[in-house]
């Protein structure tokens, strides 16, 4: 027993003298938890409402300047969860393309005239005009809205529209109303009109725009779905590094560099079992999500209509991951720096780019340094076949940044795994 | 050994036949801090056609000269040729005919023998029925037909460093290296090796074995070079060296150390010109040591301890080895 425990203390006693001068395994060990805490506490500091940050960049075209203009404006100004932008006069196309192009998750257009045809149209219906003969329509307030936009925020966004027009309306109405009594003091009074007869605004109904017009409001599974395939192929560089070094390790590395084996022979042997791997992992979450999941009574994931656009991504996230995993191993000294490295920095890049929080929430700084992530690269391409109804041409940027990024990690590996000392 | 394990003859041709197998030229090798070079100005030739050995104690520079031969390190400074190839710029040339055995088996545990040796041959550009030929032929060699399908984890050293072995001799080569190959195996394993190296050397194949392992050089090597520091102290066939060493001393060899007198007192004998102790060995050095050895053995009666051996008038390269790099880790 006593010599057990001896055994067991010298065993303490290399381990530690191992770990201790395993300079870049320590950095790892205490850099990488904080990075993470760092981003993640960042990233959902607006989720768990540490304070009301400026979240959404949020568009009011107000080509109307009067009551119906200015009320809308008055009700966005106020709430402190969006970051206004105002425009007197723009297109809807325009509008729309901004939208697109990511300058704002949600458009209002107010239009020109509206407070006019607003109230025309109360006046009709004070005057008790009947439904069929009345001249003025009631007016159109339009909402365009990003489809990656989360549909709870959405649904707060539209209701406040709602809310602010309700108000316009009362105070329209009371305004009238003040006016017919003023003139006619209280002669031929015969009560208030019922307004839900015909309302003064057409209700809300956001329309979300999409790269090819009208498209699948975004879910939950839309998000989930590619994020969490992007991680697990991520992740495989853990094993696929650590392989790599144990071969290195027993030696037969080195035999197959004696037999002067090209690298990309070497290298290739590996990538191509993990690309299998990744494709698999890619269709059994795809399969789940639109077979398994609506049994579970989840929204089933609409797979958009580009084969070959999904194809692309696949392969391209894949071929990025497997580039990054062997950049890993060749450049990692020792199987637990290449799994340590490895599984924090993919936790990392899940974390910047959107994977484990949807960029939507995160602060606008996070959005911004999310472009550096491999990983979002893969969700933005992704989502564009899934919600924007993307196809080819749509994911080819994407597409091209992840072989890019693979090519370099291959290259640097090649480069490394040739040098003699 | 059935007929289709023997090796097949080397052609070599007449413009090949006085290139020596490899050749080394100011083959010096220095690492980034380390205090003295590894190799430090090595020549050496190994001739075609013969068993060569390498000798040195641990840290003498023997895995980075093998390392180099390899083509796994660059040389600081001087050449390395292997059949008139330089081992820099020809290296393609010379993995058709090299064969390399690596110290540590370097092969896949959680493959099988055969899977092991498909794969290295595929590597070696070896294929279709050939490359069957070949696994089977390998398999035999080293006696393991019986254990081709199980995986090497489940081996002894013995069957790893065998299979390693012969992995090397996949494509048969006209050139085989060998880095320490028994270290640390069964007496049954390494009683083969040899048996098949002088096997494959009799069919022609130039080999280069390194070992520390004194009895294995000499019953092994036809020629042999001895290396400490990093620099080459010895070249020589190896009767030519034992020759060398003829008569120098009469070693005693007993169980446990014999006390500090007793090689004092083998001092006072007269014709005894000096005695070494190291450890359980004394050495007794003499110009008449016929007439010295009947006092000696009185002396060591009277001091007591057990003798175990005692060995005169045949040097062995052990001796030389002693002699040339001091009791710096002695050999086994």
């Amino acid at each position: 027993m006593m010599r057990d425990l001896a055994k067991l203390r010298a065993s303490v006693v290399k381990e530690a003298r191992i770990l201790l001068r395993d300079r870049q395994a320590l950095i790892l060990f205490f850099t990488m938890p904080v990075l993470f805490v760092l981003i993640l506490s960042l990233s959902l500091r607006d989720v768990f409402g540490d304070r009301p940050g400026a979240t959404f960049p949020v568009l009011v075209v107000a080509e109307d300047q009067a009551e119906v203009g200015r009320g809308i404006v008055a009700t966005f100004r106020a709430n402190p969860h969006i970051r206004l932008a105002l425009a007197e006069r723009a297109s809807e196309a325009q509008a729309r393309q901004w939208l697109i192009d990511g300058h704002y998750r949600f458009v209002v257009l107010v239009p020109a005239g509206a407070t006019l045809q607003a109230k025309r149209r109360l006046g009709e219906i004070m005057a008790e005009v009947p439904a069929d003969l009345r001249l003025e329509q009631p007016v159109a307030v339009r909402v365009l809205a990003d489809p990656s936009l989360r549909s709870d925020y959405r649904k707060v966004l539209e209701g406040s529209l709602d809310l602010a027009l309700h108000g316009i309306e009362m105070k329209l109405g009371r305004e009238q109303l003040e006016q017919t009594l003023r003139v006619t003091q209280g002669a031929h009074f015969t009560g208030l009109p019922d307004m839900d007869q015909g309302r003064v605004f057409q209700p809300v109904h956001g329309e979300t725009v999409t790269k090819r017009g009208g498209g699948p409001t975004p879910t939950s599974v839309q998000q989930n779905a590619p994020a969490w395939t992007l991680l697990a192929m991520f992740f495989l560089t853990v094993p696929l590094s650590v392989a790599f070094i144990k071969e290195r390790e027993q030696g037969s590395l080195f035999r197959l560099q004696t037999m002067t084996v090209p690298a990309w022979v070497v290298l290739g042997g590996k990538a191509v079992p993990y690309f299998v791997i990744n494709q698999i992992q890619m269709i059994s979450v795809l399969a789940v999500s639109v077979h398994v999941l609506p049994l579970l009574g989840g929204d089933p994931l609409g797979l958009g209509n580009a084969p070959l656009a999904l194809l692309l991504m696949g392969a391209s996230a894949s071929l990025a991951a497997i580039g990054f995993g062997i950049a890993v191993a060749v450049y990692a000294r020792t199987t637990e720096q290449a799994a340590g490295f490895s599984s924090a920095t993919v936790m990392i890049m899940g974390a910047l780019g959107g994977i484990l929080v949807p960029k939507a929430v995160m602060l606008p700084i996070m959005q911004e340094l999310a472009v550096i992530s491999p990983l979002s690269w893969g969700l933005d391409g992704f989502l564009d076949i899934f919600v924007r109804g993307g196809g080819v041409d749509d994911v080819l940027p994407e597409a091209l940044a992840l072989l890019a990024f693979s090519a370099f990690c291959h290259a640097i590996a090649i480069q490394r795994y040739r040098r003699r000392v | 050994m059935t007929s289709t394990a023997s090796p097949s003859p080397v052609p070599q041709s007449d413009v090949r036949a006085g290139t020596p197998a490899i050749e080394l030229k100011g083959l010096s090798k220095s690492f980034p801090g380390g205090r003295a070079p590894a190799l430090d100005g090595v020549d050496l030739s190994v001739p075609r056609g013969g068993i060569f050995g390498i000798l040195g104690p641990n840290g003498a520079g023997k895995t980075t000269l093998m390392s180099i031969l390899g083509g796994l390190i660059l040389p600081s400074s001087g050449s390395v040729r292997i059949d008139g190839h330089d081992v820099l710029t020809e290296a393609r040339h010379i993995r058709h005919i090299l064969g390399l055995v690596p110290q540590e088996p370097a092969i896949y545990p959680t493959l099988t023998a055969r899977e092991n040796l498909d794969f290295f041959g595929r590597m070696q550009g070896l294929s279709g029925a050939y490359l069957e030929s070949r696994i089977q032929a390998c398999l035999e060699l080293v006696e393991m037909t019986g254990e081709a399908d199980q995986r090497v984890e489940q081996f002894s050293g013995g069957y790893k460093r065998r299979l390693n072995m012969v992995i090397g001799l996949m494509h048969e080569p006209e050139i085989l290296i060998l880095d320490e190959p028994t270290v640390a195996i069964d007496p049954h394993s390494r009683a083969l090796i040899h048996h098949r190296l002088r096997e494959l050397n009799a069919a022609g194949i130039s080999i280069l074995i390194s070992t520390h392992y004194m009895e294995e050089a000499e019953m092994l090597c036809d020629e042999i070079a001895i290396i400490d520091h990093g620099r080459l102290m010895v070249q020589g066939l190896v009767p030519d060296l034992l020759a060398q060493r003829r008569d120098e001393a009469i070693e005693l060899q007993f169980f446990g150390e014999p006390g500090a007198g007793l090689a004092r007192a083998l001092e006072t004998i007269p014709g005894v010109q000096r005695a070494e102790q190291a450890g359980c060995r004394v050495r007794v050095f003499s110009d008449r040591p016929e007439q010295v050895i009947a006092p000696i053995m009185q002396r060591v009666q009277a001091e007591a301890p057990t003798l175990r051996s005692l060995v005169f008038g045949r040097a062995s390269l052990e001796q030389v080895f002693l002699s040339l790099t001091g009791d710096r880790g002695a050999p086994r």
